[in-house]
């Protein structure tokens, strides 16, 4: 019995040392029990990629958090590196990179580009440490290069010209992770806004972005759209063009000058007096209907008609309207501008270009009737004629 | 009395030897005022429209008063002005040692009003075509009247308007040539250069007025 006491003793420490000492990684599962028991254990405790799903040619990074698994004592972490035949790693292995306390964990970020095609790849990390196991590590990386989607959902069947026209687009986010920043731009003149910020587009979401277009000439109109998104922090962009067919609206009101007369304003030099009909010609109404003389050079809207409101102006209607104009003597035509609205409150502007005859009922000077001129001749020969008679008769 | 615009030496010859009257040249003063008074109340009425917005409510009553005002006051003036030119005509054939009564000269100077009745009426008509196709603009800043008002008044016909009456002015000064070599008992040189001086005077200031103002 006393012999055997000791011998029970030292099994006893034997299988008591043999459950103290903590089972290593599952990474390593080569070592061997004598070595268990001199290396201190450390663990890959978690990953993150940034983004979740790069697209081709993105930058990213990848963060490992090491983790300390021992309870009372640190380990000193030698180096950490990672790798991949794939995916390029743009920073530096970290090297001694300290002590790690019991219990403690720490991130290490790597910078990586993926300039593979598509598909999963597998980068390796590696972290040797010093008494410690070495740990091999495999982190997916998944690279995907759809884009977002971008795409007509709603446009009117007709396109008239100087009418607004709503454009709806959906921008769908068919990857796996979520976009942000997403934008829709455009550069085209007649569509308002010129952006359109919708923000966080999560997988397999879809929005809405609405566009209005006022088309001022008829044709095809080809409109290109740019959506713009980020993934991560690298942005991309895919373009979107939609061609239009703009035509004249057959109902929409149409006006129409007649019954154009210009008059010579004796009261200043070179100042006309139009007048005349404006008729609205269209099948729908005219509001607000306002004419007026355009700004040009060597025309001057003068008063008291320096513009004409004429207001509504309903279907086979028409108003008299009067202008007055200051027109220099080498200029020819007054451009009148007619403003008018329709029933959605859209400005339609139009132009017409009136002539200017200097004809016989004036002189040079452009004011003086020639008519004014023969009877100042005629009354100056009757007097001269009447004083020489005079001074014939004395 | 037709006989004074056609042959005015033979009229006044023939005057000289009646009493001085000035019942007939005053008659003529006042036809010749009153046609040129209508004028005068068309040109205030374009002025007065102009003008209206100028001047505060309680004085525009007032300024409806101006037309006739300045009717009343054209009348008053051409017998003044017949007056004044009279003792010039008087004054400067004195210097040609010019012979009689001034009430003589005053009648003949008279007489030498009937052309511009014919003018003030040919420029009545002109004036009133003017007033009544005109757009007369609204004033309604006071620093601004001269702006506005001249080209009105240089205007081609008002222009026109003043020719007419420096012509028939031309030919008054015809007529009171004979009127004061008769009347003053001048040579017909002297009568003319008498005649001339004041007339060229007020031709010219028209002229000028017409021209640069």
């Amino acid at each position: 019995m006393r012999q055997t006491l000791p011998l029970f003793l030292f099994f006893l420490v034997i299988f008591a040392i043999a459950f103290a000492i903590p089972g290593v990684s599952a990474y390593d599962g080569v070592s061997g029990l004598g070595t268990e028991e001199q290396e201190s254990s450390i663990m890959i405790a978690g990953y993150q990629v940034s983004p979740e799903v790069l697209m081709r040619n993105d930058i990213g990074t990848v963060t490992v958090t090491v983790k300390n698994m021992e309870s009372a004592k640190s380990v000193n972490i030698k180096d950490a590196r990672m790798l991949s035949r794939d995916i390029k790693v743009l920073c530096d292995s970290y090297f001694n990179i300290g002590r790690l306390g019991p219990g403690e964990s720490l991130n290490l970020t790597f910078t990586i580009k993926a300039i593979c095609p598509d598909g999963i790849y597998y980068m390796k990390i590696l972290v040797a440490g010093e008494d410690a196991q070495n740990i091999r590590y495999s982190i997916p990386v998944t690279v995907d290069s759809s884009s977002l989607t971008i795409g007509v959902k709603d446009i009117p069947e007709d396109i008239f010209k100087g009418e607004r026209a709503r454009i709806e687009l959906a921008v769908g986010n068919p990857r796996q992770n979520t976009a942000t920043a997403v934008k829709i731009a455009t550069e085209e003149p007649e569509v308002i806004p010129s952006e359109v910020f919708i923000g966080t587009l999560s997988p397999d979401e879809t929005k809405v972005a609405s566009f209005n277009f006022t088309p001022q000439t008829r044709g095809v109109h080809i409109l290109n759209f740019e959506l713009e998104f980020k993934n991560g922090d690298n942005y991309h962009s895919t373009d979107l063009s939609v061609p239009l067919n703009v035509t004249e609206s057959k109902k929409s009101a149409e006006l129409i000058l007649t019954g154009i007369e210009v008059e010579s304003m004796p009261a200043a030099m070179n100042v006309y007096k139009i007048t005349g009909d404006i008729n609205n010609a269209g099948l729908k109404e005219a509001k607000s209907v306002v004419m007026k003389v355009s700004d040009a050079e060597g025309i001057e809207a003068m008063h008291p008609y320096k513009a004409y409101f004429v207001g509504l102006l309903s279907p086979d209607d028409f108003s008299s309207f009067e202008l007055n104009v200051k027109v220099c003597e080498n200029e020819t035509q007054v451009p009148l501008v007619i403003e008018y609205k329709d029933e959605d409150g859209n400005m339609f502007s139009k132009t017409e270009y009136i002539s200017i005859e200097r004809h016989q009922g004036t002189t040079s000077s452009g004011e003086l009737p020639v008519s004014m001129i023969v009877v100042l001749i005629v009354i100056a020969i009757a007097v001269i004629g009447l004083i020489a008679y005079s001074w014939k008769k004395r | 009395m037709l006989e004074v615009l056609t042959n005015p030496n033979r009229f006044f010859e023939a005057r000289m030897k009646g009493e001085e009257s000035l019942r007939i040249p005053v008659f003529i003063v006042l036809i010749s005022g009153i046609i040129g008074s209508i004028s005068a109340f068309l040109s205030s009425s374009i002025m007065m429209e102009a003008m209206t917005k100028t001047l505060p409510p309680e004085a525009q009553g007032f300024m409806s008063f101006m037309p006739i005002g300045t009717a009343i006051g054209a009348v008053i003036a051409s017998f003044i002005i017949w007056l004044i030119i009279a003792a010039i005509f008087f004054g400067i054939s004195s210097i040609f040692k010019g012979e009689g009564k001034f009430k003589r000269t005053l009648e003949f100077v008279g007489y030498g009003y009937i052309p511009t009745i014919i003018g003030g009426l040919i420029s009545a008509v002109l004036v009133y075509n003017f007033v009544t196709t005109v757009q007369i603009p609204t004033i309604t800043d006071p620093t601004k009247i001269k702006e506005i008002i001249t080209p009105l008044m240089k205007s081609p016909m008002m222009l026109l308007s003043s020719a007419i009456g420096m012509l028939f002015m031309l030919w008054s000064a015809n007529i009171w040539v004979f009127g004061l070599k008769h009347a003053r008992n001048l040579s017909t040189k002297n009568a003319l250069i008498t005649v001339a001086i004041p007339v060229a005077a007020y031709i010219l200031f028209s002229v000028y007025q017409m021209v640069v103002m």
